[in-house]
Protein backbone atom coordinates (compact mmCIF):
# COMPACT_ATOMS: atom_id res chain seq x y z
CA UNK A 1 0.00 0.00 0.00
CA UNK A 2 1.24 3.43 -0.87
CA UNK A 3 2.22 5.74 1.94
CA UNK A 4 0.18 8.53 0.39
CA UNK A 5 -2.89 8.22 -1.80
CA UNK A 6 -4.55 11.09 -3.60
CA UNK A 7 -7.97 11.25 -5.14
CA UNK A 8 -9.25 14.10 -7.23
CA UNK A 9 -12.81 15.03 -8.10
CA UNK A 10 -14.67 17.94 -9.57
CA UNK A 11 -17.60 18.57 -7.33
CA UNK A 12 -20.76 20.29 -8.52
CA UNK A 13 -22.13 22.60 -5.90
CA UNK A 14 -24.97 25.09 -5.61
CA UNK A 15 -22.74 27.96 -6.62
CA UNK A 16 -19.97 26.73 -8.88
CA UNK A 17 -17.97 23.55 -9.27
CA UNK A 18 -14.76 23.16 -7.29
CA UNK A 19 -11.81 20.80 -7.37
CA UNK A 20 -11.55 18.51 -4.36
CA UNK A 21 -8.25 16.77 -3.66
CA UNK A 22 -8.30 14.18 -0.88
CA UNK A 23 -5.00 13.19 0.70
CA UNK A 24 -4.80 9.98 2.72
CA UNK A 25 -1.83 8.56 4.59
CA UNK A 26 1.50 10.26 5.23
CA UNK A 27 2.94 13.07 3.10
CA UNK A 28 6.70 13.50 3.34
CA UNK A 29 9.84 14.06 1.27
CA UNK A 30 9.63 10.54 -0.18
CA UNK A 31 6.35 11.27 -1.97
CA UNK A 32 6.34 15.06 -2.34
CA UNK A 33 7.30 14.84 -6.05
CA UNK A 34 4.25 12.65 -6.71
CA UNK A 35 2.06 15.07 -4.75
CA UNK A 36 3.47 17.95 -6.76
CA UNK A 37 2.54 16.24 -10.03
CA UNK A 38 -1.03 15.72 -8.87
CA UNK A 39 -1.48 19.29 -7.65
CA UNK A 40 0.29 20.82 -10.68
CA UNK A 41 -2.03 18.94 -13.02
CA UNK A 42 -5.14 20.19 -11.20
CA UNK A 43 -3.90 23.76 -10.82
CA UNK A 44 -3.14 23.83 -14.57
CA UNK A 45 -6.87 23.40 -15.22
CA UNK A 46 -7.33 26.81 -13.61
CA UNK A 47 -10.18 26.00 -11.25
CA UNK A 48 -11.80 28.92 -9.40
CA UNK A 49 -11.62 26.96 -6.15
CA UNK A 50 -9.49 24.06 -5.08
CA UNK A 51 -9.97 22.39 -1.70
CA UNK A 52 -7.48 19.95 -0.27
CA UNK A 53 -9.18 17.60 2.20
CA UNK A 54 -6.60 16.68 4.84
CA UNK A 55 -8.88 14.60 7.07
CA UNK A 56 -7.19 11.34 6.05
CA UNK A 57 -3.67 12.69 6.40
CA UNK A 58 -1.89 11.29 9.46
CA UNK A 59 1.38 13.14 8.84
CA UNK A 60 2.69 16.01 6.77
CA UNK A 61 6.25 17.33 6.67
CA UNK A 62 7.75 20.56 5.36
CA UNK A 63 8.40 19.05 1.89
CA UNK A 64 4.69 18.41 1.46
CA UNK A 65 3.96 21.88 2.85
CA UNK A 66 6.22 23.43 0.22
CA UNK A 67 4.30 21.61 -2.52
CA UNK A 68 1.05 23.04 -1.15
CA UNK A 69 2.57 26.53 -0.82
CA UNK A 70 3.73 26.35 -4.43
CA UNK A 71 0.27 25.34 -5.61
CA UNK A 72 -1.16 28.23 -3.59
CA UNK A 73 1.16 30.69 -5.35
CA UNK A 74 0.01 29.57 -8.77
CA UNK A 75 -3.67 29.55 -7.73
CA UNK A 76 -3.19 33.10 -6.43
CA UNK A 77 -1.62 34.23 -9.68
CA UNK A 78 -4.51 32.69 -11.63
CA UNK A 79 -7.05 34.50 -9.48
CA UNK A 80 -8.25 31.27 -7.92
CA UNK A 81 -8.51 30.23 -4.29
CA UNK A 82 -6.85 27.30 -2.55
CA UNK A 83 -8.23 26.15 0.80
CA UNK A 84 -7.32 23.39 3.22
CA UNK A 85 -9.98 21.41 5.06
CA UNK A 86 -10.16 19.33 8.26
CA UNK A 87 -6.50 18.83 9.19
CA UNK A 88 -5.89 16.51 12.15
CA UNK A 89 -4.23 18.19 15.11
CA UNK A 90 -0.57 17.35 14.34
CA UNK A 91 -0.99 18.69 10.79
CA UNK A 92 -2.97 21.71 12.01
CA UNK A 93 -0.22 22.51 14.50
CA UNK A 94 2.41 22.30 11.80
CA UNK A 95 0.39 24.72 9.65
CA UNK A 96 0.21 27.13 12.62
CA UNK A 97 3.92 26.92 13.51
CA UNK A 98 4.95 27.68 9.94
CA UNK A 99 2.26 30.39 9.70
CA UNK A 100 1.06 28.69 6.51
CA UNK A 101 -2.44 29.04 8.01
CA UNK A 102 -2.02 32.82 7.66
CA UNK A 103 -1.46 32.39 3.95
CA UNK A 104 -3.90 29.63 3.05
CA UNK A 105 -7.35 29.49 4.65
CA UNK A 106 -7.84 26.39 6.81
CA UNK A 107 -11.40 25.19 7.51
CA UNK A 108 -12.69 22.57 9.93
CA UNK A 109 -14.53 20.77 7.12
CA UNK A 110 -14.89 20.67 3.34
CA UNK A 111 -18.46 21.96 3.70
CA UNK A 112 -17.24 25.06 5.53
CA UNK A 113 -14.47 25.52 3.00
CA UNK A 114 -17.00 25.61 0.16
CA UNK A 115 -19.05 28.18 2.08
CA UNK A 116 -15.78 30.19 2.07
CA UNK B 1 29.60 53.80 42.11
CA UNK B 2 26.05 54.61 42.98
CA UNK B 3 22.96 54.52 40.86
CA UNK B 4 22.77 52.95 37.48
CA UNK B 5 25.99 51.18 36.59
CA UNK B 6 24.86 50.81 33.05
CA UNK B 7 25.46 54.52 32.44
CA UNK B 8 29.17 53.90 32.74
CA UNK B 9 29.06 51.68 29.72
CA UNK B 10 28.19 54.49 27.40
CA UNK B 11 31.63 55.94 27.94
CA UNK B 12 33.03 52.77 26.41
CA UNK B 13 31.64 53.66 23.08
CA UNK B 14 33.68 56.88 22.97
CA UNK B 15 36.68 54.61 22.59
CA UNK B 16 39.22 55.26 25.34
CA UNK B 17 39.67 53.55 28.66
CA UNK B 18 42.14 51.70 30.79
CA UNK B 19 42.31 47.96 30.23
CA UNK B 20 42.72 45.90 33.34
CA UNK B 21 42.12 42.19 33.53
CA UNK B 22 39.88 42.29 30.52
CA UNK B 23 37.57 44.90 31.94
CA UNK B 24 37.91 48.55 31.21
CA UNK B 25 37.28 50.81 34.14
CA UNK B 26 36.08 54.31 33.80
CA UNK B 27 36.22 57.30 36.06
CA UNK B 28 32.92 58.29 37.54
CA UNK B 29 31.51 61.42 36.02
CA UNK B 30 28.37 62.72 34.58
CA UNK B 31 27.01 59.76 32.73
CA UNK B 32 24.18 61.89 31.41
CA UNK B 33 26.68 64.24 29.79
CA UNK B 34 28.50 61.38 28.15
CA UNK B 35 25.25 59.94 26.91
CA UNK B 36 24.24 63.22 25.33
CA UNK B 37 27.58 63.70 23.64
CA UNK B 38 27.86 60.24 22.17
CA UNK B 39 24.28 59.48 21.40
CA UNK B 40 24.47 60.83 17.87
CA UNK B 41 27.86 59.29 17.15
CA UNK B 42 26.84 55.78 18.14
CA UNK B 43 23.15 55.82 17.44
CA UNK B 44 22.06 52.56 15.91
CA UNK B 45 25.03 50.62 17.18
CA UNK B 46 24.26 47.10 18.36
CA UNK B 47 25.27 46.48 21.97
CA UNK B 48 25.33 43.14 23.75
CA UNK B 49 26.21 43.39 27.42
CA UNK B 50 26.68 40.70 30.08
CA UNK B 51 25.76 42.01 33.51
CA UNK B 52 27.21 40.02 36.42
CA UNK B 53 25.20 40.68 39.59
CA UNK B 54 25.49 39.36 43.11
CA UNK B 55 22.66 41.01 45.01
CA UNK B 56 19.00 41.67 44.41
CA UNK B 57 19.58 45.40 44.98
CA UNK B 58 22.30 45.57 42.35
CA UNK B 59 20.04 43.65 39.97
CA UNK B 60 16.98 45.82 40.54
CA UNK B 61 18.88 49.12 40.30
CA UNK B 62 20.71 48.33 37.09
CA UNK B 63 17.71 46.76 35.39
CA UNK B 64 15.50 49.67 36.34
CA UNK B 65 18.17 52.08 35.07
CA UNK B 66 18.52 50.31 31.72
CA UNK B 67 14.82 49.87 31.14
CA UNK B 68 13.86 53.23 32.66
CA UNK B 69 16.26 55.06 30.32
CA UNK B 70 14.54 53.30 27.42
CA UNK B 71 11.10 54.27 28.64
CA UNK B 72 12.24 57.89 29.17
CA UNK B 73 13.54 57.99 25.61
CA UNK B 74 10.33 56.52 24.27
CA UNK B 75 12.13 53.38 23.09
CA UNK B 76 10.39 50.02 22.80
CA UNK B 77 11.65 47.85 25.66
CA UNK B 78 11.27 44.13 26.28
CA UNK B 79 12.43 42.29 29.39
CA UNK B 80 12.50 38.49 29.60
CA UNK B 81 13.73 37.20 32.96
CA UNK B 82 12.83 34.16 35.08
CA UNK B 83 9.40 34.53 36.65
CA UNK B 84 10.82 34.87 40.17
CA UNK B 85 12.86 37.91 39.13
CA UNK B 86 10.04 39.83 37.45
CA UNK B 87 8.77 41.39 40.69
CA UNK B 88 12.20 42.83 41.51
CA UNK B 89 12.30 44.62 38.18
CA UNK B 90 8.72 45.88 38.14
CA UNK B 91 8.99 47.15 41.74
CA UNK B 92 12.19 49.05 40.95
CA UNK B 93 10.69 50.52 37.79
CA UNK B 94 7.52 51.75 39.47
CA UNK B 95 5.11 53.42 37.05
CA UNK B 96 7.54 52.95 34.14
CA UNK B 97 6.91 49.21 34.32
CA UNK B 98 3.65 49.72 32.46
CA UNK B 99 5.61 50.80 29.39
CA UNK B 100 7.90 47.79 29.34
CA UNK B 101 6.86 44.48 27.79
CA UNK B 102 7.65 41.62 30.17
CA UNK B 103 8.00 37.91 29.56
CA UNK B 104 8.75 34.95 31.79
CA UNK B 105 12.03 33.59 30.41
CA UNK B 106 11.42 30.11 31.89
CA UNK B 107 8.57 29.93 29.36
CA UNK B 108 9.72 32.15 26.47
CA UNK B 109 13.23 30.69 26.57
CA UNK B 110 12.66 27.22 27.97
CA UNK B 111 14.08 26.13 24.65
CA UNK B 112 16.75 28.82 24.14
CA UNK B 113 16.30 28.54 20.35
CA UNK B 114 12.89 30.22 20.76
CA UNK B 115 14.43 33.46 22.02
CA UNK B 116 16.13 34.92 18.94
CA UNK B 117 13.01 34.73 16.72
CA UNK B 118 10.92 36.21 19.55
CA UNK B 119 13.30 39.18 19.92
CA UNK B 120 13.61 39.53 16.15
CA UNK B 121 9.83 39.81 15.98
CA UNK B 122 9.98 42.58 18.62
CA UNK B 123 12.72 44.41 16.70
CA UNK B 124 10.79 43.94 13.46
CA UNK B 125 7.59 45.26 15.00
CA UNK B 126 9.45 48.45 15.93
CA UNK B 127 11.53 48.78 12.76
CA UNK B 128 13.28 52.14 12.55
CA UNK B 129 13.39 52.56 16.32
CA UNK B 130 16.17 51.92 18.79
CA UNK B 131 15.08 48.89 20.83
CA UNK B 132 16.11 47.74 24.30
CA UNK B 133 15.94 44.14 25.41
CA UNK B 134 16.85 42.47 28.68
CA UNK B 135 17.31 38.71 28.37
CA UNK B 136 18.26 36.41 31.23
CA UNK B 137 18.39 32.99 29.59
CA UNK B 138 20.75 31.36 32.09
CA UNK B 139 19.87 30.41 35.65
CA UNK B 140 21.37 28.00 38.13
CA UNK B 141 18.82 25.18 37.86
CA UNK B 142 19.24 24.78 34.09
CA UNK B 143 20.32 21.24 33.11
CA UNK B 144 23.80 20.79 31.55
CA UNK B 145 22.24 20.39 28.08
CA UNK B 146 20.14 23.52 28.62
CA UNK B 147 23.21 25.45 29.76
CA UNK B 148 25.07 24.41 26.61
CA UNK B 149 22.20 25.59 24.44
CA UNK B 150 21.61 28.82 26.38
CA UNK B 151 25.32 29.64 26.05
CA UNK B 152 25.14 28.90 22.33
CA UNK B 153 22.11 31.18 22.12
CA UNK B 154 24.08 33.98 23.79
CA UNK B 155 26.88 33.57 21.23
CA UNK B 156 24.42 33.56 18.33
CA UNK B 157 22.83 36.81 19.51
CA UNK B 158 25.95 38.58 18.16
CA UNK B 159 25.38 37.11 14.73
CA UNK B 160 21.59 37.39 14.64
CA UNK B 161 21.53 41.06 15.64
CA UNK B 162 24.76 42.33 14.09
CA UNK B 163 24.04 45.82 12.80
CA UNK B 164 20.59 45.93 14.41
CA UNK B 165 19.54 49.09 16.20
CA UNK B 166 19.27 47.20 19.46
CA UNK B 167 20.75 47.25 22.92
CA UNK B 168 20.74 43.91 24.74
CA UNK B 169 21.49 43.44 28.44
CA UNK B 170 21.96 39.90 29.78
CA UNK B 171 21.96 39.52 33.57
CA UNK B 172 23.99 36.67 35.10
CA UNK B 173 23.63 35.74 38.75
CA UNK B 174 27.34 35.52 39.55
CA UNK B 175 26.58 34.49 43.13
CA UNK B 176 24.85 31.29 41.98
CA UNK B 177 26.27 30.37 38.57
CA UNK B 178 29.48 28.38 38.19
CA UNK B 179 32.71 30.03 37.15
CA UNK B 180 32.65 28.19 33.80
CA UNK B 181 29.31 29.82 32.95
CA UNK B 182 30.66 33.27 33.78
CA UNK B 183 33.80 32.63 31.72
CA UNK B 184 31.61 31.61 28.77
CA UNK B 185 29.60 34.83 29.15
CA UNK B 186 32.84 36.79 28.77
CA UNK B 187 33.40 34.96 25.49
CA UNK B 188 29.87 35.55 24.20
CA UNK B 189 29.48 39.22 25.11
CA UNK B 190 31.48 42.08 23.59
CA UNK B 191 30.61 44.25 26.60
CA UNK B 192 30.65 43.56 30.32
CA UNK B 193 29.15 45.18 33.38
CA UNK B 194 30.58 43.91 36.65
CA UNK B 195 31.47 45.07 40.16
CA UNK B 196 30.57 48.64 39.40
CA UNK B 197 32.68 48.88 36.29
CA UNK B 198 31.77 48.67 32.65
CA UNK B 199 33.77 47.98 29.56
CA UNK B 200 34.67 45.72 26.72
CA UNK B 201 35.37 42.03 27.16
CA UNK B 202 38.92 41.14 26.19
CA UNK B 203 37.81 37.49 25.84
CA UNK B 204 34.96 38.20 23.41
CA UNK B 205 35.15 35.55 20.68
CA UNK B 206 33.53 37.59 17.89
CA UNK B 207 30.19 37.08 16.13
CA UNK B 208 31.14 33.62 14.85
CA UNK B 209 32.87 32.46 18.03
CA UNK B 210 31.34 29.65 20.07
CA UNK B 211 32.68 28.66 23.50
CA UNK B 212 33.93 25.07 23.55
CA UNK B 213 31.29 24.16 26.15
CA UNK B 214 28.62 24.49 23.48
CA UNK B 215 30.55 23.48 20.37
CA UNK B 216 32.57 20.44 21.50
CA UNK B 217 31.17 17.02 20.58
CA UNK B 218 28.10 16.11 22.64
CA UNK B 219 28.43 13.79 25.63
CA UNK B 220 28.29 10.13 24.56
CA UNK B 221 24.82 8.62 24.32
CA UNK B 222 24.01 5.79 26.74
CA UNK B 223 24.70 2.18 25.73
CA UNK B 224 21.02 1.45 26.22
CA UNK B 225 20.01 3.61 23.23
CA UNK B 226 17.90 1.93 20.55
CA UNK B 227 19.65 2.31 17.19
CA UNK B 228 17.96 2.34 13.78
CA UNK B 229 19.59 2.93 10.42
CA UNK B 230 17.46 4.38 7.62
CA UNK B 231 18.03 5.05 3.97
CA UNK B 232 14.66 5.85 2.46
CA UNK B 233 11.83 4.69 4.74
CA UNK B 234 10.81 7.65 6.87
CA UNK B 235 7.50 6.04 7.82
CA UNK B 236 9.47 3.42 9.74
CA UNK B 237 11.55 6.15 11.41
CA UNK B 238 8.34 7.86 12.53
CA UNK B 239 6.79 4.60 13.75
CA UNK B 240 9.85 3.86 15.86
CA UNK B 241 9.82 7.40 17.26
CA UNK B 242 6.12 7.13 18.15
CA UNK B 243 6.56 3.73 19.77
CA UNK B 244 9.54 4.88 21.85
CA UNK B 245 7.73 8.06 22.90
CA UNK B 246 4.81 5.95 24.10
CA UNK B 247 7.11 3.64 26.07
CA UNK B 248 8.81 6.64 27.67
CA UNK B 249 5.44 8.01 28.77
CA UNK B 250 5.33 11.07 26.55
CA UNK B 251 1.74 12.30 26.07
CA UNK B 252 0.28 11.80 22.57
CA UNK B 253 0.45 15.43 21.42
CA UNK B 254 4.08 15.76 22.44
CA UNK B 255 4.88 12.39 20.88
CA UNK B 256 3.52 13.79 17.60
CA UNK B 257 5.77 16.83 18.02
CA UNK B 258 8.82 14.64 18.54
CA UNK B 259 7.91 12.48 15.54
CA UNK B 260 7.61 15.58 13.34
CA UNK B 261 11.04 16.79 14.50
CA UNK B 262 12.70 13.42 13.95
CA UNK B 263 11.07 13.04 10.53
CA UNK B 264 12.20 16.52 9.44
CA UNK B 265 15.82 15.86 10.42
CA UNK B 266 15.74 12.41 8.79
CA UNK B 267 14.24 14.00 5.65
CA UNK B 268 17.36 16.17 5.46
CA UNK B 269 19.44 13.00 5.26
CA UNK B 270 17.43 11.87 2.22
CA UNK B 271 17.51 15.32 0.64
CA UNK B 272 21.14 16.23 1.16
CA UNK B 273 23.21 13.07 1.51
CA UNK B 274 23.72 9.98 -0.66
CA UNK B 275 24.15 7.72 2.35
CA UNK B 276 22.08 6.43 5.23
CA UNK B 277 21.40 8.10 8.55
CA UNK B 278 21.32 6.74 12.08
CA UNK B 279 18.57 7.32 14.62
CA UNK B 280 19.33 6.68 18.29
CA UNK B 281 16.62 6.90 20.95
CA UNK B 282 16.95 6.71 24.72
CA UNK B 283 15.04 7.92 27.74
CA UNK B 284 15.22 8.28 31.49
CA UNK B 285 12.41 9.23 33.91
CA UNK B 286 12.81 12.90 32.97
CA UNK B 287 13.23 13.02 29.22
CA UNK B 288 13.28 11.17 25.95
CA UNK B 289 16.07 11.97 23.52
CA UNK B 290 16.17 11.25 19.79
CA UNK B 291 19.47 11.75 18.01
CA UNK B 292 20.10 11.65 14.30
CA UNK B 293 23.52 11.46 12.73
CA UNK B 294 24.26 11.64 9.04
CA UNK B 295 26.96 12.76 6.59
CA UNK B 296 25.30 16.10 5.85
CA UNK B 297 26.86 19.43 6.76
CA UNK B 298 24.91 22.40 8.11
CA UNK B 299 27.00 25.54 7.75
CA UNK B 300 24.52 28.22 8.86
CA UNK B 301 24.89 28.67 12.64
CA UNK B 302 21.43 30.26 12.78
CA UNK B 303 19.66 27.47 10.86
CA UNK B 304 16.21 26.99 12.36
CA UNK B 305 16.47 30.10 14.54
CA UNK B 306 15.02 32.54 12.00
CA UNK B 307 11.31 32.42 11.29
CA UNK B 308 10.97 31.65 7.57
CA UNK B 309 8.57 33.80 5.58
CA UNK B 310 5.25 31.92 5.45
CA UNK B 311 5.46 31.54 1.67
CA UNK B 312 9.15 30.56 1.62
CA UNK B 313 9.68 27.30 -0.21
CA UNK B 314 12.42 26.16 2.15
CA UNK B 315 13.79 26.62 5.64
CA UNK B 316 10.74 25.30 7.49
CA UNK B 317 12.29 21.97 8.45
CA UNK B 318 14.77 22.98 11.15
CA UNK B 319 12.45 25.79 12.20
CA UNK B 320 9.79 23.20 13.06
CA UNK B 321 12.36 20.99 14.81
CA UNK B 322 13.33 23.82 17.16
CA UNK B 323 9.72 24.94 17.66
CA UNK B 324 8.28 21.59 18.70
CA UNK B 325 11.15 20.30 20.87
CA UNK B 326 12.05 21.31 24.41
CA UNK B 327 15.70 21.46 23.47
CA UNK B 328 17.72 20.79 20.33
CA UNK B 329 21.48 20.41 20.16
CA UNK B 330 23.19 20.50 16.80
CA UNK B 331 26.81 19.79 15.96
CA UNK B 332 28.01 19.86 12.39
CA UNK B 333 31.40 19.74 10.74
CA UNK B 334 32.94 18.17 7.67
CA UNK B 335 32.56 14.70 9.20
CA UNK B 336 28.79 15.01 9.47
CA UNK B 337 25.90 16.37 11.46
CA UNK B 338 24.41 15.27 14.76
CA UNK B 339 21.04 16.63 15.90
CA UNK B 340 19.97 15.70 19.43
CA UNK B 341 16.32 16.40 20.22
CA UNK B 342 15.15 16.47 23.85
CA UNK B 343 11.58 16.20 25.11
CA UNK B 344 10.71 16.46 28.81
CA UNK B 345 8.39 13.62 29.78
CA UNK B 346 6.45 15.83 32.15
CA UNK B 347 6.18 19.18 30.45
CA UNK B 348 6.79 21.97 32.97
CA UNK B 349 3.98 23.95 31.31
CA UNK B 350 1.27 23.20 28.84
CA UNK B 351 2.64 23.72 25.36
CA UNK B 352 1.21 26.11 22.85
Amino acid sequence: MDLLTTSVATVESDSEPYTLVELTGEADVTNSDALREVLDAEVAKQPRTMIIDLSGLRFMDSSALHVVLRANRVMDRQGGVLALASPREPVAKMLRLTAADQLIPVYPSVREATAG
Amino acid sequence: MTGNMYDGLRITRAGSGNQRAGVTEYPSGSAAEVRMSESTATAGLFRHVAFFYRTAEEYATTMAGFLGDGVAAGEPTLAAVPEGQLGLVTDALGADARRVEFADMTEMGRNPAWIIPRVQAFVGLHAGQHVRYVGEPIWASRSPAELREATRHEALINLAFAGADAEILCPYNAAQLGQAVITDARHTHPLLLSDGSAGTSAEYAGPFGLPSSCSAPLPARPDTAVIHTYRSDLSQVRALGMESAGEAGLPDDRASDLVLAVSEVAANTLRHTPSSGTLAIWHDPHEIVCEIHDDGVITDPLAGRRRPAPDALGGHGLWLVHQVCDLVELRSDTTGTTVRMHMAIRSPRPLR
